[in-house]
């Protein structure tokens, strides 16, 4: 496919994932960085990153909610950390979801808990599955230059 | 207490970062790196505070550690908070103060204060953003290169504000005149080895606090001045 037409297709893929609030102008601030030409590779790289750290921080998630007795503090402290790394990368959904998700935990609501965390695992999701789709048109732009 | 401190090369600025988030440091170093403003920063990231003393050498008593410009920390990590390492560097390092940035999620005035009284060149409220950068560069001890062109990104030079830019709206006015005396004094403190950069900024401040009392006084004057004489005698 010529990298016009790829293009254009990232182009879209980032424009709906600014429409439907999936992120936010920090993540937009980070992509212009990177157009600025001297570090290549920053927008894959830290997405890379948020994406294998919040895959940890969900499962810890899970097992800590799944235990008899629920130690709310140390559910907290692993949402605030969550809620960290997708303000700084601009995951604008994941993040307000993390708001909701303290809440609870700071309430020590077990089931509202345990529901945010399904919340939040599928909004994680659906954004890992955009951004994936996301490198792969940047690469695929790089190899046609 | 030795710290190596060989000879910064020209413009180049050494972060120490400190934070827990694998995410925010790097999102963090790249920041810094991909800056388009003239010098260039070297960063050093770490995980924990207590790798951060390590490294700068304040776990030892002989305190060898490596020389950096500046420390970029988080607030809240777990074991040792960004708070406690502020004030660890600012109490082990009295002949040549390394400046602390502060860098939280939570945009909270008490929080602020309390890290600018410790004596925190700034506060900066998370996430991290290009506008941040030349704040960031601004607190460093490191040498501005000679010839490098003004930096693109920041319109006018904006020295650290001592209150914490960044603080809520609804702070009171109260706590922020003490932030803006804490400031003064922070500078004050920590002049020594850059009076000259700050003399200005430092002459400015003594002059509108000064202005601000008598402006004060007068009112205060004309207001229950009404029945007796006018005269003023501050």
């Amino acid at each position: 496919m010529a990298a016009a037409a790829l293009r254009e297709q990232l182009n879209a893929l980032l424009a709906s994932m600014f429409a439907s609030g999936l992120v936010d102008e920090q993540f937009q601030q980070l992509q212009m960085l990177q157009d600025d030409g001297s570090t290549p590779g920053f927008v894959a790289e830290v997405v890379t990153l948020f994406c294998d750290d919040a895959d940890r921080i969900i499962s810890e998630l899970a097992a800590l909610l799944e235990q008899p007795v629920v130690d709310f503090d140390k559910v907290d402290a692993y949402v605030h950390q969550l809620k960290g790394s997708s303000a700084s990368i601009g995951a604008q959904k994941v993040k307000f979801t993390c708001m909701q998700f303290r809440q609870l935990c700071q309430d020590k609501n077990r089931d509202g808990c345990i529901m945010a965390l399904a919340v939040v695992r599928n909004e994680f999701y659906d954004l890992r599955n955009k951004f994936q789709t996301m490198l792969q048109l940047e690469q695929q732009i790089q190899a046609q230059q | 207490m030795e710290v190596g401190r060989a000879e910064a090369a020209e413009g180049v600025t050494r972060v120490l970062v400190v934070d827990d988030s694998p995410v925010d440091r790097r999102v963090a170093q790249l920041l810094l790196s991909s800056s388009s403003c003239a010098g260039s920063f070297h960063v050093i990231a770490v995980d924990s505070a207590k790798k951060a003393m390590e490294f700068l050498g304040l776990n030892l008593m002989d305190g060898k550690g490596q020389a950096v410009d500046m420390v970029l920390t988080d607030y809240s990590m777990p074991d040792m908070t960004g708070y406690e390492l502020l004030k660890a560097i600012k109490a082990m390092n009295l002949l040549k103060p390394i400046p602390v940035v502060v860098m939280s999620s939570e945009n909270e005035p008490q929080r602020i204060s309390r890290c600018l009284n410790a004596g925190a060149e700034d506060f900066i409220v998370k996430p991290l953003q290009s506008k941040d950068v030349q704040r960031i560069r601004s607190c460093s001890t490191a040498r501005p290169n000679k010839g490098s062109a003004p930096c693109e990104a920041a319109t006018k030079r904006t020295p650290p504000p001592p209150s914490g830019h960044h603080a809520a709206g609804g702070a009171a006015s109260a706590s922020g005149r003490r932030g803006h005396f804490a400031g003064v004094a922070m500078i004050l403190h920590s002049s020594s080895a850059e009076l000259s950069q700050y003399f200005p900024l430092l002459v400015k401040l003594v002059l509108l606090a000064y202005a601000v009392l008598c402006l004060g006084e007068i009112l205060h004057r004309w207001s229950s001045g009404g029945g007796g004489g006018r005269s003023l005698s501050l």
